[in-house]
């Protein structure tokens, strides 16, 4: 199975957008200033997600799951790491590391598509399924390399 | 100055993120591919300013920011001038060494849709162009006002059907021509000016990456497909960019010290503007008998405007 | 290191000059300015401060107001001391950024010379644009002299960049009046002045990369209202920290500021509420008229935000009439500034007799003969225990009376 929290720091979609959590007096910020990062973040650029201390007012923290009718599946196996996805992504949800791709961050992914459609495997490395498919039914079917029409 | 490498996609691919996932803009918006591109161009400190607007309002809504460096919003029109602002106070405290860290490399950098660029922020940018701020501001060109629901822009195509110009029995769209806004911003006589698109997304890196090496105010329109309101399958955003950049109708090239034309992408095969404008609701109309006029103009102006390109990039002046 | 300004212990300087040497000895990092009469001098003044060595800052020219005080919010956002100055015209084409400056909650320091609103356009001074700036959630503080004008701008930088304020202040000062009248004023040195407000203690810094923070976010019906509530109670709040910082700054120079200055209050009987230079001149109608048995008393308003609501009441109450002069079109109410003060006073047994003049609007001079005659409207009043006039009257005004509204009697 796929893990799905892959790659995720501790805090990575535990909050809901609009949430009521975090509604109170004493959590309204003077200025309304939001902070990023827990303790020093000097260095962030250089520190991979999982690396990095979020604050609980980063969007990292929150999760738009929700939003999502259908999820692209990643299926490794055909995957060439073109990272044509990871560039494309609008919602920062492909985990790419060390110049590899290892999957999809559920938590942030809109399930928009693009990176399905700028995939260029064939077949495709990424597909789209029904949110509550299962990643090995999924992958059980995966379509076969299409040959070129002529 | 730290910039990161752009060689390959693999290599690009090596950068942390520093804008956040779970904000709020529609799925498929190109407006969050453009911004991480940027964001992933360098390694440095960012300031980075945004006018009211889509990216604006999906991005910070209290209590979350999806931003991981220093960003700031005042008004719809005055990112450049809060950057302006941040920046001279950079340069104010590193002379008095008030500064956290007085040896950190910054760059400062301001987003605007078409509407705060075009219109309603118009005079606030081309004040900080004048007065030479070093900054960098990006227009997230998007044709219409989106964060509205969808009303014309000076960036609207002509053409295009917006909920302020309405094709109908009696219309067709919008009646004006597109602002030549680059145009206007390298009359700025400004180091650096280009529009770039998110589909050919090492050339667009490589001029974030002049952009922001360059000392001085540097301006940057960027094509930002909008599927809600160009009416789109959210996936399709990159095909429909690949279809603006190959009809001509968005040529990619850069302006230096507001002279030196170059241009960046030169398609193969160039494509007929019909094959982008039926790509989109919001052209939908001008397939009726009596608005072919009006595609012929559209084909007809992206000539004369490429003409124009290449004559300038051959002239060198 | 910025280069030494050589001062004598007296300086005959005006109003404008005064708050841009109170910008010079704060040493103001960054102005985003853009000039505007009457109060383009002080703008002026930094900059040739700045290109001539004895400011270490930035003067940023921009193309407007709105993106003056743009710029100023941007800078202050990253960690330094700003200040910026404006008038009329300029202040309107502000006032959506004021309300972002303090909403971001930036200790910027704006120096208002007040003038008119047009239309018709009109360079002198009003109080027009003051009054535009009350629910902005600033700090408004008023100077009625060249002195105060100087005092109360060194004082701004010290309560708004207090961190238990950290709230925005307008320094206001009257149009021509006050900022093109040459007077005597008494400057600190520099080492005293700048001891005084003492350095700038970033909050939130945006050019510190250690912690990235984020200014400007949108808050919906789920967290507004709390923010604007922490808001008021900042504006609040602060009424204890200008009291200090007030006081150090008598300890230092010997000058008393009070946020509501009473003038031959002990036993006044009639009293003029004012605001800006008026408040002299009726202090001199006053003492004129107690020469003539009249208990004349003047009450002007230092701090105008936060309303001095308690200190006015305490101040009023056992006066019989009260004058509240509003220097501004009231557009079809009251004055507002009547109604601030009649509010406080309704909350007292007394409750005293009190009506508002429409005044001075366009720089209409103010005089002492008109002031007089307004004390002696008061004490007619007091006399009949009731009042004998229009509750709302326009003074110095050509052509036939103009009033509205009486007491309801039975």
């Amino acid at each position: 199975m796929q893990d799905l929290k892959l790659k995720a720091a501790e805090k990575r979609g535990i909050h809901q957008l609009g949430g009521d959590e975090l509604v109170g007096w004493d959590e309204v910020t003077q200025g309304i200033i939001l902070t990023s990062f827990e303790g020093d973040a000097s260095d962030i650029v250089h520190k991979k997600a999982e690396e990095r201390n979020y604050s609980d007012f980063n969007s990292y923290t929150a999760t738009v799951a929700s939003w999502r009718v259908k999820k692209p599946v990643f299926n490794i196996d055909v995957c060439i790491d073109c990272q044509n996805c990871w560039v494309w992504c609008p919602d920062t949800s492909i985990i790419s590391r060390d110049k590899q791709m290892l999957g999809i961050d559920y938590d942030h992914c809109k399930g928009c598509e693009v990176c399905v459609e700028v995939c260029p495997t064939n077949p495709k490395s990424l597909l789209m399924f029904g949110e509550q498919e299962d990643l090995e039914t999924a992958l059980s079917q995966w379509p076969e390399k299409k040959k070129k029409e002529k | 100055m730290a910039i990161t490498s752009i060689k390959n996609l693999k290599e690009f691919s090596t950068n942390n993120d520093r804008f956040e996932g779970a904000h709020t803009l529609c799925p498929g918006c190109a407006h969050s591919m453009i911004v991480r591109e940027l964001m992933n161009c360098t390694d440095d400190n960012l300031v980075i300013a945004s006018n009211t607007g889509c990216l604006e309002v999906s991005t910070a809504v209290y209590p979350f920011t999806s931003w991981d460096t220093s960003w700031i919003h005042i008004g719809f029109e005055n990112a450049a001038t809060a950057v302006s602002g941040a920046e001279a106070m950079f340069k104010a405290r590193k002379k008095k060494g008030t500064l956290k860290d007085n040896d950190a490399s910054v760059k400062f950098v301001a987003f605007g849709g078409d509407g705060s660029t075009y219109d309603i922020g118009f005079q606030w940018l081309s004040g900080a162009m004048e007065r030479g701020h070093d900054f960098t501001y990006i227009c997230l060109d998007n044709e219409n006002y989106a964060n509205t629901g969808g009303q014309r822009s000076s960036a609207t195509p002509i053409g295009a059907h917006t909920s302020t110009a309405q094709a109908g029995t009696h219309s067709y769209g919008k009646k004006q021509k597109k602002k030549d806004i680059v145009a206007i911003m390298a009359a700025h006589d400004a180091p650096y000016v280009a529009q770039l698109a998110p589909n050919k997304w090492k050339s667009m890196a490589k001029g974030f990456q002049k952009a922001l090496e360059t000392e001085g105010p540097c301006f940057i329109n960027t094509v930002s497909p909008c599927c809600t309101e160009w009416k789109f399958d959210p996936k399709d955003t990159i095909n429909i960019t690949d279809l603006a950049t190959d009809t001509l109708m968005f040529p990619i090239y850069e302006i230096i010290n507001g002279h030196e034309l170059n241009i960046l992408y030169r398609p193969k095969n160039v494509l007929p503007v019909e094959e982008y404008l039926a790509a989109q609701g919001r052209y939908k109309h001008l397939f009726k008998p009596e608005n072919k006029h009006v595609i012929e103009e559209i084909q007809k102006n992206i000539n004369e405007y490429w003409e124009m390109l290449q004559r300038r990039e051959e002239a060198r002046v | 290191m910025a280069e030494k300004f050589d001062l004598n212990e007296r300086e005959v300087w005006d109003g404008n000059y005064a708050a841009s040497q109170a910008l010079r000895q704060a040493q103001v990092d960054v102005v985003a300015a853009y000039p505007i009469t009457p109060s383009t001098p002080i703008v002026e003044n930094y900059g040739a401060y700045v290109a001539n060595g004895y400011i270490d800052g930035e003067f940023v020219m921009v193309e407007s107001e709105h993106a003056a005080m743009s710029g100023c919010v941007g800078a202050s956002a990253a960690g330094g001391r700003v200040a910026t100055a404006t008038s009329s015209q300029g202040f309107a084409l502000m006032v959506e950024v004021l309300y972002q400056a303090s909403g971001m909650r930036l200790p910027i320091v704006l120096t208002v010379v007040n003038r008119a609103l047009a239309s018709p356009l009109n360079v002198r001074g009003d109080h027009g644009d003051m009054y535009l700036g009350r629910d902005s959630g600033w700090i408004q503080i008023d100077a009625f002299n060249a002195q105060e004008a100087y005092d109360l701008t060194l004082c701004a930088f010290k309560i708004g960049e207090n961190h238990d304020v950290r709230l925005p202040v307008m320094v206001h000062q009257d149009g021509f009046i006050t900022s093109h009248t040459a007077q005597n004023v008494y400057p600190l040195s520099d080492e005293k002045a700048y001891g005084f407000i003492g350095d700038i203690v970033p909050v939130d810094d945006m050019l510190d990369f250690s912690r990235p923070v984020t200014y400007g976010a949108q808050t919906e019906e789920d967290w507004h209202f709390e923010h604007k509530a922490k808001q008021h109670k900042a504006l609040m709040d602060s009424r204890t920290v200008i009291d200090d910082v007030f006081a150090e700054f008598e300890k230092l120079t010997g000058r008393k500021y009070n946020r509501v200055e009473g003038y031959d209050m002990d036993d006044a009987e009639v009293v003029i509420v004012a605001l800006g230079t008026t408040v002299e001149t009726a202090r001199v109608a006053a003492q004129e008229l107690r020469e003539e048995g009249v208990k004349a008393g003047v009450v002007g308003i230092r701090v105008f935000r936060p309303f001095p609501f308690d200190q006015v009441r305490d101040m009023l109450e056992n006066a019989k009439s009260i004058a509240v002069l509003d220097r501004s079109s009231p557009g079809g109410a009251m004055g507002a500034f009547f109604n601030e003060v009649s509010a406080a006073l309704y909350t007292t047994p007394n409750r005293p007799l009190i009506t508002n003049y429409i005044y001075g609007l366009g720089g209409r001079d103010f005089s002492v003969a008109e002031a007089k005659r307004i004390f002696l409207e008061q004490k007619a009043n007091a006399d009949a225990g009731h009042i004998t006039t229009d509750i709302q009257q326009f003074s110095g005004l050509r052509g036939p009376h103009l009033g509205y509204f009486q007491t309801k009697r039975s």
